[in-house]
């Protein structure tokens, strides 16, 4: 089953009177429970097609298919709920609530969802383990490292249990012993629910986490996917 | 439940306590200028709302309780045989001088029955009112003591040329606007008020015709010596108002309209309609309501912009927040409760300290200055009211601007 599906993508912003192309058509399938990386140069359209297909930004044409649903379809309200019930986002600067505690933060993520009641706080807690941070729930981003920041917002990413992960640059801002700390977490717990996972990253360090690696260069696909084999390193 | 607005709100303690100073400035602001405006209204009919009367008869040319024109005793006399009237005592208003240690303070002298009924100046025990009997004695109000440089009860003084002894002390009857108040017996109220004049008539008998001339004369300020006792009101003796107790069960209005005819050129009101007429007049006939409610609403507009600037830049400042909220698929309304309880916990957290604030600065001013402001259940509510629409208005600014946001700014480093 293909959990992504963008047919002809194109999108054109207007600066005055000039109209600049950032994506030129782009088709893409990724399979349910793969680790897809999209890669490129900067200023080559990777975060526009993610906004895309996150259903944040809406293409000037084509079609993006989500877990079946067609959502370019959606009105802005549908696509909220959508994101809401089907999307967990990982970012760059982690984007975590300053003033809320790590535990907090996934507990309003799950409040967002719906989900409210005195079970929200042990689950949270459960997802914070998993990601190594049970020590830590009480504290304040402020007072974690990058890598425990970005270990939060996977866990904040994963709950509610959606079936796309949505990620940009997650390693960006973090150093490569770190950066590979994370992606290592996010490849365990993504096929350990099942998820599948969409990551934007310029991070050559982190290509072998991927199923397969998508290159895109100047609002077109540089080249044929290519399927990364024999380089999963799935550890506890 | 996690509160992101709350805990937003105290993120930087510093910044929200002096947000919180501003609106509770803004609280105080409003609360001081509608109490102000109340205590004011109320302080002056205070004397009316502390009788026993249930109709009010003055002249027909009355503008306001103290701004009236007198008519003579006799319609007090006729007005207690009028069908309906139970009790009918006279009030007499007037002005005067009160001087002690050679210091000048401007009075306005009421006299009333002390063995009556239906005229009790606020707050005053019975042996100070019977010893209203005493030639010139009088009761002053606790907050003028020191205007008329009294120390204690039993002090003397003078009025015009006449010496006054304070007999008691009451409370809560000084009306703001007016001046001092005394309160005294009909008799030494009448000898007050007339004295400082003296008349001479001289008539002259020409072909047929009985010419004769009244001529007043200001007396000299200087006390009188052999002085005699205040002599009794006749008939045509000035009085300012005749208050009627109706027989039971008597309805008011048919009431009023048979003293209005039996006695001419008076107007009667009941009580409530002597309060409402002389509130208005204050509040709207000068300047005065007009420049409280001013106040009142500069500190509503001052209260709105430190309200709108905070939450504004609390918004601008948190904008990926609401940016990764809006991403995480929080719907509109979920954004905009955040800054609307962000908003209703900065109105309640103003409004608490700031009535405390006004609560005790009224306790002070009352104390100190006799000026009121009165805070009852009614307009604290009221300014509740206010606060919380002042922030909530305010929040609309703030949910404007996020409701721009775009989601896209996640995604942005």
């Amino acid at each position: 089953m293909v959990a992504i599906a963008a047919n002809n993508i194109q999108m054109s912003f207007m600066s005055g009177t000039t109209e600049t192309k950032v994506l030129k058509g782009i088709d893409l399938a990724v399979p349910a429970g793969q680790i897809r990386l999209m890669m490129g140069p900067s200023g080559s359209g990777k975060t526009t097609l993610l906004s895309i297909l996150a259903g944040i930004l809406t293409p000037t044409a084509g079609r993006v298919e989500l877990l079946g649903q067609e959502i370019t379809q959606l009105s802005r309200k549908e696509l909220t709920v959508f994101r809401r019930d089907h999307i967990g986002f990982i970012f760059q600067s982690f984007n975590l609530f300053p003033a809320l505690t790590a535990l907090e933060n996934i507990e309003l993520a799950l409040q967002l969802k719906g989900k409210k009641g005195p079970n929200n706080k042990d689950y949270a807690f459960d997802l914070l383990k998993q990601v190594g941070l049970g020590d830590r729930v009480n504290n304040l981003p402020a007072d974690l490292s990058g890598g425990q920041k970005q270990r939060v917002a996977i866990a904040r990413a994963l709950a509610g249990e959606p079936e796309l992960i949505m990620a940009d640059e997650p390693t960006a801002a973090l150093d490569s012993s770190t950066g590979r700390d994370v992606i290592e977490l996010m490849q365990y717990l993504a096929k350990n629910k099942g998820c599948t996972v969409l990551i934007i990253t310029h991070d050559p360090r982190i290509t072998d986490a991927a199923d397969e690696i998508t290159y895109l260069e100047d609002g077109l696909l540089a080249q044929e996917s290519s399927l990364v084999t024999g380089l999963h390193s799935v550890e506890a | 439940m996690v509160s992101l607005a709350r805990k937003n709100l105290l993120k930087d303690l510093p910044r929200f306590l002096v947000a919180q100073a501003g609106i509770m400035f803004a609280v105080s602001l409003v609360t001081i200028q509608t109490g102000i405006l109340k205590g004011f209204t109320r302080s002056t009919t205070l004397l009316i709302d502390s009788s026993a009367a249930d109709i009010w008869v003055a002249s027909e040319n009355i503008v306001n309780f103290e701004l009236t024109e007198p008519f003579p005793y006799l319609q007090v006399q006729r007005a207690g045989e009028i069908e309906g009237v139970a009790r009918a005592e006279a009030l007499i208003i007037g002005s005067g001088r009160w001087y002690s240690d050679g210091k000048l303070t401007t009075l306005r002298v009421f006299g009333f029955d002390p063995d009556g009924q239906l005229f009790r100046p606020g707050q005053v025990s019975s042996a100070a009112i019977n010893a209203l009997n005493e030639p010139y004695s009088a009761l002053i109000d606790r907050t003028n003591m020191r205007s008329f440089r009294i120390d204690n009860v039993g002090d003397t003084a003078r009025i015009r040329q006449l010496p006054v002894t304070v007999v008691g002390v009451t409370r809560d009857t000084q009306s703001l606007v007016s001046s001092k108040f005394v309160f005294a017996s009909l008799l030494n109220a009448n000898a007050y008020i007339s004295s400082g004049f003296s008349s001479e008539l001289t008539c002259q008998l020409g072909e047929g015709d009985l010419t004769c001339v009244n001529a007043y004369q200001r007396d000299s300020n200087e006390a009188r010596a052999n002085l005699a006792e205040p002599g009794p009101l006749s008939s045509d003796s000035p009085v300012t108002y005749v208050l009627i107790k109706a027989a039971p069960g008597e309805d008011l209005q048919l009431l009023k309209q048979r003293i209005e005819s039996e006695l001419s050129g008076t107007k009667a009101f009941t009580k409530n309609e002597l309060i409402s007429s002389t509130q208005a007049y204050w509040q709207n006939r000068t300047g005065i309501g007009f420049i409280l409610g001013l106040g009142a609403i500069v500190g509503v507009i001052v209260g709105m912009v430190v309200v709108a600037q905070i939450l504004y830049t609390s918004v601008s400042e948190n904008l990926r927040e609401f940016g990764t909220l809006k991403a995480m698929g929080a719907s509109d309304w979920d954004i905009y409760s955040v800054i609307l309880e962000q908003s209703l916990w900065m109105a309640l957290l103003g409004y608490v300290p700031g009535l405390l604030l006004c609560w005790g600065v009224g306790t002070w001013t009352a104390a100190t200055q006799g000026i009121v402001v009165l805070i009852t259940p009614v307009s604290a509510v009221g300014v509740l009211g206010i606060t919380v629409v002042m922030c909530v208005g305010s929040a609309v600014f703030a949910i404007q601007k996020v409701t721009r946001v775009d989601p896209g700014i996640v995604f942005k480093a």
